[in-house]
């Protein structure tokens, strides 16, 4: 990367900072620190929910993805427009009306201490260990790309984020969010106007398409009921929706947006930001997969995207194979990339005979392509024992820094820091109230003032920052990267879920019913887990439907009463 | 109708136009 870039980078970092702390303001009181004293206006709120929710993870792995699988992720996200207008009618009013500062404050109040403890202690513990994966994710890609440690990557990402994070609060973290988001949108659409200008000359974007859609890359729809199938229309609709329903319903690093909203209206306006441009927005992330796929048909790709693990299997004592490897690689993107010209070629002239002779050609050499990489992958884990290893997190970092011109380099290696940043702000921010609203100021000092809750806060959102960059360094161990953040949130976001449903949706719910069942909930997920091939989306509704259905019957055996929250 | 009732109507209706443009894309390149 050349000076320029890095200068970007450097940039956009101090930049950052200094915006956060100069945006924050009443920052000396607690409303004004965790709830922005409920003066942000909607787009504001809109902008910085979706900025949150688009981690680096999502530039980073869903770009790839696309690349190799094609755009079937995007199903997962089909339910969120719903999951918005039911959190809209139900939890909006609930929360705000409740004057609350944590979800799970509300909790008490509707059913008794230990539900709120649990809940809250939960939430604790999977969105800390989440916060480490939005760190480690973009690090060790970015660490690689950049020539740099992963641990001082892991300390750019974190470092500048609790400053302004600490400094100030909510605030800091919904006025950076949404900068951050223009940058992510703007780097976004420039990555795209780059690869379809980078095409041939004779390729035109539909002849791209169309390549990419013979190759199976452009199935947006996959109706099949077997139910470890991850990615199809049901688990999006279905299993998907009770995902949305917990992380933006009850999840504090969500809820306490809206919270910020001026008002009910405001704060329901806020979340159908997300419901009208997520999709779109998911797609563009998918697209820019997809066209790279077809960029790297026409230029040749690296076998392995990871230069790291690249160069040191040609340093090992397998250095003969890999090279041998390489060259039959070599032979078979040729082949590929001759056939795809010819399928171009014959969908121009719309010669169905030509299509079907070109298509199947172009078909076994991306079958073959495949094969050589997935060797090629496999002697990697071999001698570098990274078991764990994903090449395709690595397809669009590689492309920005090869393949862009110098300044977008930089501007996009900006936004990839920017959707990290977001995300791991607005994380922050949500641990730090939750550990201070619903441990310290509930079980150690309630009658504390907002000075000492305050430096309290601003320490507990320190030791976060430092836990979550310790579990990002061990979270690298652990495989795909937007899978492990959904499996964490899986294992206990249906569940959450459901003891919020009991409080609002059913008033003879006691707190005996709300507890059991969400013990009873994350002992069926946890079974479910290890004991099927379920696909994780479909946990979030086992999870919730088992605390519903056994806080119900808990309920009634123990004596139902009337809510009194 | 209040004015977020026919707000609600409209998340749904562009949600449904999202869903369908996608199919239509989908159809449209891969049949």
């Amino acid at each position: 990367m050349s000076a320029i870039d890095w200068g970007i980078i450097g940039v956009y970092l101090v930049w950052i900072v200094w915006d956060g702390i100069r945006l924050s303001r009443d920052t000396g009181k607690l409303e004004g620190y965790f709830l922005a004293s409920k003066s942000l206006p909607w787009w504001a709120v809109g902008l910085s929910v979706m900025a949150t929710q688009l981690s680096a993870i999502t530039m980073v792995s869903s770009t790839g993805q696309g690349y190799a699988d094609g755009v079937g992720l995007l199903q997962q996200y089909y339910a969120l427009p719903i999951a918005m207008i039911i959190i809209a009618v139900t939890f909006v009013p609930f929360f705000r009306n409740a004057n609350v500062y944590t979800a799970y404050e509300y909790l008490e109040r509707r059913f008794d201490a230990k539900t709120r403890f649990a809940t809250a202690l939960l939430f604790l513990f999977s969105r800390g260990m989440a916060t480490g994966v939005v760190i480690s994710a973009p690090a060790v890609v970015l660490s690689v790309m950049l020539g740099a440690d992963v641990t001082i990557v892991c300390l750019l990402l974190a470092v500048p984020t609790a400053v302004y994070t600490m400094y100030g609060g909510v605030q800091a973290v919904a006025w950076t969010d949404v900068k951050q988001m223009y940058l992510i949108v703007f780097g976004l659409g420039a990555a795209c106007v780059t690869l379809i200008a980078g095409l041939p000359g004779e390729v035109s974007v539909n002849d791209a398409l169309n390549i990419a859609g013979n190759a199976g890359r452009l199935q947006a729809f996959n109706f099949s009921t077997d139910p470890s199938v991850r990615f199809t229309f049901w688990t999006g609709t279905l299993g998907a929706l009770f995902l949305f329903l917990s992380y933006f319903g009850t999840d504090q690093s969500q809820v306490q947006r809206f919270l910020t909203a001026k008002s009910v209206d405001e704060a329901r306006t806020s979340l159908f930001m997300s419901a009208y441009w997520k999709i779109p927005l998911q797609a563009l992330v998918m697209i820019i997969g997809v066209l790279m796929f077809v960029f790297y048909l026409f230029t040749p790709p690296p076998m392995l995207f990871n230069t790291v693990h690249d160069e040191r299997v040609r340093q090992s004592a397998r250095a003969g194979e890999y090279a041998s490897l390489e060259q039959t690689f070599s032979g078979v993107v040729g082949e590929r990339g001759a056939a795809a010209r010819g399928l171009a070629d014959a969908e121009r002239v719309g010669d169905a005979a030509a299509i079907a002779a070109t298509k199947a050609a172009f078909l076994d050499a991306e079958q073959r392509v495949k094969d050589v990489r997935a060797q090629a992958v496999a002697l990697v884990k071999d001698v570098t024992g990274d078991n764990s290893y994903n090449d395709v997190n690595y397809v669009f970092p590689t492309y920005i820094v090869t393949q862009m011109p110098v300044g977008l380099i930089g501007l996009l290696m900006a936004a990839i820091f920017a959707a990290a940043m977001s995300t791991i702000a607005g994380e922050l921010s949500a641990l730090s109230t939750s550990t201070v609203m619903d441990f310290y100021r509930r079980w150690v000092r309630p009658e504390a003032d907002d000075a000492h809750l305050l430096v309290v806060s601003r320490a507990a959102m320190l030791f976060w920052a430092l836990f979550a960059s310790v579990v990002a360094i061990w979270a690298v161990e652990l495989g795909s990267l937007i899978e492990v953040v959904n499996r964490f949130g899986s294992f206990f976001y249906g569940s959450i879920l459901g003891v919020f449903l009991l409080a609002i949706g059913w008033s003879r719910c006691n707190a005996t019913g709300a507890f059991v069942g969400l013990i009873a909930g994350m002992f069926v997920v946890a079974l479910v887990t290890i004991n099927t091939s379920i696909a994780f989306l479909w946990h979030n509704l086992i999870g919730a439907v088992v605390v519903f259905v056994v806080g119900m019957i808990v309920s009634e055996v123990t004596g139902a009463r009337k809510a009194n929250g | 109708m209040t004015t977020m009732q026919r707000t609600y109507v409209r998340v749904v209706i562009v949600w449904i136009g999202t869903l369908a443009a996608l199919y239509v894309f989908q159809w449209f390149y891969t049949s």
